[in-house]
């Protein structure tokens, strides 16, 4: 039997609705859920901690059916996108509110609070109030927060989605790392592919509700079921080999392209490197302009997503897909078998594991 | 197309101003200047060394003690029962939600004069009258008729600004509580009430506010009766309708007093919230 399984799931409550999930986790996986906005996800990690109560179905952690236990029976914690700090308690009082139910000795819970600080960096926080601090430090404080009982399951619920890309990336990193010293299984709910390549050793796409596909992110990336690639546009995932530092860039030779990042990475390093479809200009020929890479390639295919034109180029060995408007698209006279250039800045070209 | 956009709305803004606009902000002017002056005459009617005698007079002294004390009482038992009644209308679900929300809405529509006359009849000889008195408990006509009135009339306010300040409060704070252990009550002292703290001083002026100026169904359940249930708008009432004026215009400006001290505090907590 796995460390946790959801059978059958299922629950409506007006707005979002799971029908039928089934889930699978063992002890020790970074688990992540991805799908667009509205799909329930939130509304199943709520399920799964038990601020709601299925209608159907049941949920199994270590052999034990959970599915009517009160939530504080359960040792599962959740971070939040909106991090949910209670603002009348110092960043040390939070942390420590977390303790105080398993821990009674006021130098132990101030032991264990001052080691979670050290992991996630957030030492010269303890006497601040939550509102005070910038919207990385939030998380790392809810994280600390939820990391600190060590519960048998962590729940995250878009964590990184109100921060910048710098923040995110660096919070990913120590993310990873405070999961590897507290080792706790994770469900990570996200709708950012970066997440998935940075993290997780499964993902679970879900979409209105239902379970799409589950595997390893290599499996499910490249064989999308075709629905799940029509309705969401993820990033362009490139993996590759460190050639060179250059200046101040690295030079990555990716699926037969050179790229340049702005990421540092050592010579020799094997990379993976994500571009977002908004973030590539298309043009005609060659252009001189500020952004590091421009790439050669063949158009394969246009299609629509909603009012913008999604263009897949074939470049080197990769397909790699650009967001552009319909009016561009028109004037550029793209096609399928037209030459095309794909120009993104180094900065744009990052690298996510 | 955004950027052509901006300028046209910044254009109107600095356009000549509509004779509607001149209208709405005239009429906000003009009423407020006539409530302000009245407000304002209550205090020049009288002379000082007038309104000093009223104020240390035997009646009005004791009308002010009880006023307080039994504002006080009743202030602190709307709280304690708002309290639980808002966070249960806030966060829970169940059968008869909406009935109460909306006998909860009654009173705010309808004359304290009633209210005081069905308190009348609640609490007098036809229904709970006779058993409240065989445990020595009685209501109509005594001190404790004015709290009791005091008390049904500030209550769904009450209900209504802590209700409020509960659904501010996102309730996955307390989720998260739940989740490290703690159970709901735990999670409710520790979290709930810490962070409504200032909604809750603020409901509890604007009660303390609405408990002193009950006069309707004060007058009615309690009585207005001279020096033993007479409260300050009692006092006020009273001496009007002895033509003792000194006596109701001082009454009326304390009144004035604390209402002002109420909405005065009660801006700044409101305001200094999160």
């Amino acid at each position: 039997m796995s460390f946790l399984e959801v059978r059958d799931l299922c629950l409506d409550v007006g707005g979002f609705e799971l029908s039928r999930i089934e889930l699978k986790a063992e002890k020790g996986d970074y688990l992540t859920l991805i799908g667009p906005t509205g799909s329930g996800k939130s509304l199943f990690l709520e399920t799964i901690i038990g601020f709601y109560r299925p209608e159907k179905g049941r949920i199994i952690l270590e052999e034990k059916d959970i599915t009517d236990l009160p939530p504080d029976k359960r040792q599962i914690s959740i971070v939040y996108q909106d991090h949910m700090l209670f603002p009348h308690m110092d960043v040390f009082e939070n942390i420590a509110y977390a303790l105080r139910k398993k821990l009674r000795d006021k130098k132990q819970i101030e032991a264990e609070v001052k080691q979670i600080a050290g992991v996630l960096g957030i030492d010269e926080l303890l006497h601040r109030k939550p509102a005070t601090l910038s919207g990385g430090e939030k998380q790392r404080v809810a994280l600390a927060r939820s990391l600190i009982v060590r519960p048998k399951l962590l729940l995250l619920d878009e964590p990184f989605s109100a921060l910048d890309a710098r923040t995110r990336e660096k919070l990913r990193d120590t993310l990873k790392k405070a999961i590897s010293e507290y080792s706790t299984t994770v469900l990570h709910v996200t709708h950012d592919f970066e997440d998935v390549w940075a993290l997780a050793n499964r993902v679970v796409v879900i979409r209105k509700g239902e379970v799409m596909q589950a595997g390893d992110p290599e499996s499910v990336f490249k064989r999308p079921s075709p629905d799940f690639v029509a309705e969401f546009l993820g990033t362009n995932v490139l993996k590759g080999k460190v050639k060179a530092f250059e200046g101040k860039l690295t030079v990555i030779e990716a699926e037969g392209l050179k790229i340049y990042s702005s990421d540092p990475a050592k010579p020799g390093e094997e990379v993976v490197v994500s571009i977002r479809p908004e973030e590539i200009i298309l043009s005609r020929g060659t252009v001189e302009s500020s952004a590091r890479n421009t790439v050669k390639g063949k158009v394969l295919g246009i299609f629509k997503k909603e009012h913008l034109v999604v263009v897949e180029v074939k470049m080197g060995n990769a397909e790699i897909k650009a967001v552009i408007t319909p009016t561009s698209c028109e004037m550029l006279g793209l096609e399928p078998g037209r030459e095309t250039y794909a120009v993104f800045k180094a900065s744009n070209a990052r690298i996510i594991r | 197309m955004r950027f052509l956009k901006t300028p046209g709305i910044l254009k109107s803004q600095s356009f000549k101003h509509s004779w509607f606009r001149n209208l709405t902000i005239g009429i906000a002017f003009i009423f407020t200047f006539l409530l302000f002056s009245s407000i304002g005459i209550l205090l020049f009617v009288l002379k000082p060394s007038e309104i000093l005698s009223a104020l240390f007079s035997e009646e009005m002294l004791y009308s002010m003690k009880l006023s307080m004390l039994t504002s006080s009482a009743s202030t602190l038992s709307v709280i304690c029962c708002s309290i639980p009644t808002a966070y249960a209308l806030s966060r829970y679900s169940f059968p008869g939600k909406s009935l109460i929300k909306s006998i909860l809405g009654l009173p705010m529509a309808f004359p304290e004069l009633v209210m005081g006359l069905a308190l009348l009849l609640l609490f007098g000889h036809g229904f709970l009258g006779p058993y409240l008195e065989a445990l020595g408990i009685k209501v109509t006509f005594t001190k404790l008729g004015i709290v009791v009135a005091q008390f049904f009339v500030a209550f769904p306010y009450a209900v209504r600004v802590i209700y409020s300040t509960f659904e501010d409060i996102n309730p996955r704070y307390e989720q998260v509580s739940r989740s490290f252990g703690y159970g709901e009550f735990e999670t409710f002292r520790y979290v709930t009430l810490p962070m409504a703290r200032s909604g809750l001083f603020a409901s509890s002026v604007i009660t303390f506010a609405r408990c002193i100026g009950a006069f309707g169904a004060v007058l009615i359940l309690a009585g207005g009766s001279y020096m033993h249930t007479e409260v300050l708008p009692v006092t006020l009432y009273l001496n009007i309708s002895y033509g003792n004026l000194e006596m109701a215009i001082t009454s009326g400006i304390l009144l004035m007093g604390i209402a002002f001290l109420a909405i005065f505090s009660f801006e700044r907590f409101e305001g200094g919230r999160l």
